[in-house]
C-alpha cells in the first residue's frame, strides 16, 4: 500500500470564507496569522487550514471529525465543489484549480463519483434512472446505460427495486441507490459524505461493512467523511483526525488508537474498544502447542480482529481457531488467548 | 403645477396620436393577428356540436379528477348550452385560450431567465407589483386607444393581467432547487443546460403549474369585464344586460362563467399535482 500510485494528493490546502477572504489569506500567508486572528481582523472562517491528505490506489481514506471541523468543506475542495483558497489539490497527478470548465466536467464525471449525506436522489425518477443519472449526463446510449445501473444495482442489492421511486424506499435503501449511482459511473475515487450518518445503528453496522467489502473487490479508492470514530475504525484503511479545520493526526487506526497525537485525540480514542484493532497473529499460538485436532476448526486469516474470531467461536461452538495464511496452517487462537487478547495482552499470550 | 400637469397630459395624448398616425400598419398587424387566432380557436371550439364538447371535456374530468367530476362537468356544460348561451360560452373559452396561450408564451421564458438571473428577477419585481396593483380595466384604456373596439383589445388586456403570476411562481420555481442536488449535479459532472433540464426544471415544474393555473384564473376575471371593449362571449352578455336591466340573462351569464372557471380550474391544478 505505502508503495501504490496516489490518487489524490492535497497539499497545504487553506479554505477562508468571508467577503475578506483574499485580504486574510494574504496576511496568513504574509504575517502567519492564526484562525482566531483571522476572524477577529477580517471577520472571515478558515473553513480548513493548511490541510495535507495523500489517498492512495485501493484505500479508504476516513476523515473524521466533530461537526464544525471542516471535514465537509474539505472534501468538497477534493473535487472543486468549493475552490480552495490557498494551496493544491491534484486528481491523478493533475491540478485540479488549473481545469478549464469541460475538463472539470469530464473528471468529475469519470473519475471522481460522490455520495451525499442527504443522499440526494431525484424523486421524478425511479431507482434504475437514478443509478444511470451519472452516465445519461454522459451521454451513454440509454441500453448501455441501463445495463451498467442494473450491474451496480445488482451490486448493492436492490435488483428488485429498480422501477420503484425512491419515496418508496428505507432511508437504507435509498442510500444504497446513492452508491450504486456512484458506482455506475465506474470512478476510480468515490467521496463518500457521511453517507451512513443518519441511519439506524443496525443499518448503519451492516452498510458499513457491505461498502468496505465492495470498495475492496472493486479496487476503488475512498475518502470517507464521518463523525464518529468508530465508523472511521470499522471502514478506514487511514484515518485523519479533523479538529477546528485543521488535520491533528493520520495514521492506521492501530496507530491512532496506541499513539495519539495530543490530548484531544487521546481523549477520543480512550472508549474506543481494542476489539477491533488486535489482529490473530498477535495472539495466536504456534500449531504445535496445541495439542486437538486441526481438521475440524474453524478457520480464519492472520489479520482477523479478535471481534470477529469470538464471533467465529460462539457461532461454531469449537474450543480454538486455526489460522491459515495462503492455505497454510501458521497458529492456533485459543479461547484462553482471546481472553488475554480482549484485556489487551496480546505480546503476553502469544507463547 | 397646474401648467406642468397639461403639459404632461398633451404630451402623452399627442404621443398617442402619433403612434396611432405613424405607427398604424404595426397596430393594424397586431390587431388582424390577434383577432385572427382567437377566430380560430373559436372555430376550433365550435366545430363539434355542443354535446360533442361537453362529453369529451366530461371524459378529461373523468380521467384527472374522476367518474363524479367527469358526469358533473358534462352536465354543467349541457346546462350553459341549454340557457341558450353555448355560443358565448366558447367565445369566451376562446378568448381565455388564446390569452393564457400568449400570457404564457412570454411569462414562462422570462420566469426562467429571471430564476436564473437573480438581477433580472430584482428589476422585474417592481414591476410586476405596478401591474398587479392597478385596477385591471387600467390596461383597456391603452389598447383600446391603439387597437380599437373587440376581441384584439381585450385579449392584449388579458395577457397583460395574466402574465405576472406565471412568471413570479416560474422564477420562484427555478430559484428553490435545493442545494443538494444543485451539489450532485456538479459533482456529477453536468453542463449548464443539463443542469436546467435534468435538475432545476423537474423541482420548478409543480411550482410553474401553479402559476399556469393561476394565470388562467387572471385570465377569466379579465375576459369578463373586457366584455366591456366588444371581447365577445359572456362578458359582453353580462354587460349587455346590465344596461338593460336583463337581471334574469345576466345570471344566466354569470352560472355559464362559474361553470366554465371551475371546470378549467379543476382540470389543471389536478394536472398540476399529478405531475
Amino acid at each position: 500500500m505505502e508503495n501504490s500510485e496516489v490518487l489524490i494528493d492535497c497539499r497545504s490546502v487553506w479554505k477562508v470564507f468571508g467577503d475578506r477572504s483574499r485580504e486574510a489569506i494574504g496576511a496568513i500567508t504574509g504575517r502567519g496569522l492564526g484562525k482566531q486572528e483571522v476572524l477577529r481582523e477580517f471577520g472571515c472562517v478558515v473553513g480548513v487550514s493548511d490541510a495535507s491528505i495523500q489517498v492512495r490506489r485501493g484505500e479508504i481514506f476516513c476523515i473524521m471529525g466533530l461537526s464544525g471541523s471542516g471535514k465537509s468543506t474539505l472534501i468538497r475542495l477534493l473535487n472543486r465543489l468549493i475552490e480552495p483558497s490557498l494551496g493544491q489539490v491534484k486528481v491523478k497527478g493533475r491540478d485540479i484549480a488549473a481545469m478549464d470548465a469541460a475538463t472539470l466536467r469530464e473528471t468529475r464525471a469519470r473519475h471522481i463519483g460522490m455520495v451525499f449525506q442527504s443522499v440526494a436522489l431525484l424523486p421524478q425518477r425511479n431507482v434504475l434512472e437514478n443509478a444511470a443519472f451519472g452516465l445519461e449526463v454522459q451521454g451513454v446510449p440509454k441500453d448501455e446505460r441501463n445495463r451498467a445501473a442494473e450491474a451496480a444495482l445488482a451490486k448493492v442489492g436492490l435488483s428488485d427495486w429498480m422501477l420503484r421511486y425512491p419515496s418508496e424506499l428505507s432511508g437504507g435503501m435509498q442510500q444504497r441507490v446513492g452508491l450504486a449511482r456512484a458506482l455506475t459511473s465506474d470512478p476510480e475515487i468515490i467521496l463518500m459524505d457521511e453517507p451512513f450518518s443518519a441511519l439506524d445503528p443496525l443499518i448503519r453496522r451492516q452498510l458499513q461493512d457491505e461498502f468496505r467489502q465492495l470498495t475492496k473487490d472493486l479496487g476503488k479508492s475512498a475518502v470517507f467523511i464521518t463523525h464518529d470514530l468508530d465508523e472511521a475504525i470499522r471502514i478506514g484503511d487511514r484515518i485523519a483526525i479533523m479538529k477546528d479545520g485543521v488535520i491533528i493526526q493520520t495514521g492506521t487506526a492501530e496507530e491512532i488508537v496506541m499513539n495519539p497525537a495530543d490530548q484531544y485525540v487521546a481523549d477520543f480514542v480512550a472508549g474506543i474498544s481494542r476489539l477491533h484493532l488486535i489482529k490473530a497473529h498477535s495472539v495466536m499460538i504456534s500449531a504445535g502447542q496445541w495439542q486437538g485436532a486441526v481438521d475440524g476448526l474453524p478457520r480464519c486469516s492472520p489479520e482477523a480482529d479478535i471481534d470477529a474470531l469470538i464471533g467465529q467461536i460462539t457461532e461454531t461452538g469449537s474450543d480454538a481457531i486455526a489460522v491459515e495464511e495462503d492455505g497454510k496452517l501458521v497458529g492456533i487462537v485459543t479461547i484462553r488467548n482471546l481472553l488475554l487478547g480482549v484485556r489487551g495482552d496480546a505480546d503476553a499470550s502469544a507463547h | 403645477m397646474e401648467n406642468f400637469v397639461t403639459a404632461f397630459d398633451t404630451t402623452i395624448d399627442n404621443a398617442l396620436f402619433w403612434l396611432t398616425d405613424h405607427a398604424a400598419f404595426i397596430f393594424d398587424g397586431a390587431r388582424a393577428l390577434l383577432k385572427g387566432l382567437f377566430d380560430a380557436v373559436q372555430w376550433l371550439l365550435l366545430l363539434p356540436p355542443f354535446y360533442v364538447t361537453a362529453a369529451l371535456v366530461g371524459l378529461l374530468a373523468w380521467r384527472v379528477l374522476g367518474l363524479g367530476a367527469g358526469v358533473a362537468t358534462a352536465l354543467a356544460l349541457a346546462v350553459c348550452a341549454a340557457m341558450g348561451l353555448w355560443t358565448e360560452t366558447m367565445a369566451t373559452l376562446a378568448l381565455v385560450i388564446a390569452a393564457t396561450v400568449i400570457a404564457l408564451a412570454i411569462s414562462l421564458p422570462l420566469g426562467v431567465l429571471a430564476g436564473l438571473m437573480p438581477r433580472l428577477d430584482r428589476a422585474l419585481v417592481p414591476v410586476l407589483d405596478l401591474v398587479q396593483t392597478m385596477p385591471p380595466y387600467i390596461y383597456l384604456l391603452p389598447s383600446i386607444a391603439l387597437l380599437g373596439f373587440g376581441p384584439a383589445t381585450a385579449l392584449v388586456a388579458t395577457v397583460i393581467v395574466a402574465m405576472p403570476p406565471a412568471i413570479r411562481l416560474t422564477s420562484l420555481g427555478i430559484r428553490q432547487t435545493p442545494h443538494e442536488f444543485i451539489e450532485l449535479g456538479q459533482a456529477t459532472g453536468v453542463t449548464p443546460a443539463q443542469m436546467f433540464w435534468k435538475i432545476r426544471l423537474p423541482f420548478a415544474l409543480p411550482s410553474i403549474m401553479a402559476g399556469v393555473n393561476q394565470s388562467l384564473m387572471m385570465a377569466f376575471g379579465m375576459v369578463v369585464i373586457a366584455g366591456i371593449v366588444g371581447s365577445g362571449g359572456l362578458g359582453e352578455t353580462i354587460y349587455g344586460a346590465i344596461r338593460t336591466l336583463d337581471i334574469a340573462t345576466s345570471i344566466n351569464a354569470s352560472i355559464a362563467i362559474v361553470v366554465l372557471t371551475m371546470v378549467l380550474d379543476r382540470i389543471t391544478q389536478s394536472l398540476a399535482r399529478t405531475k
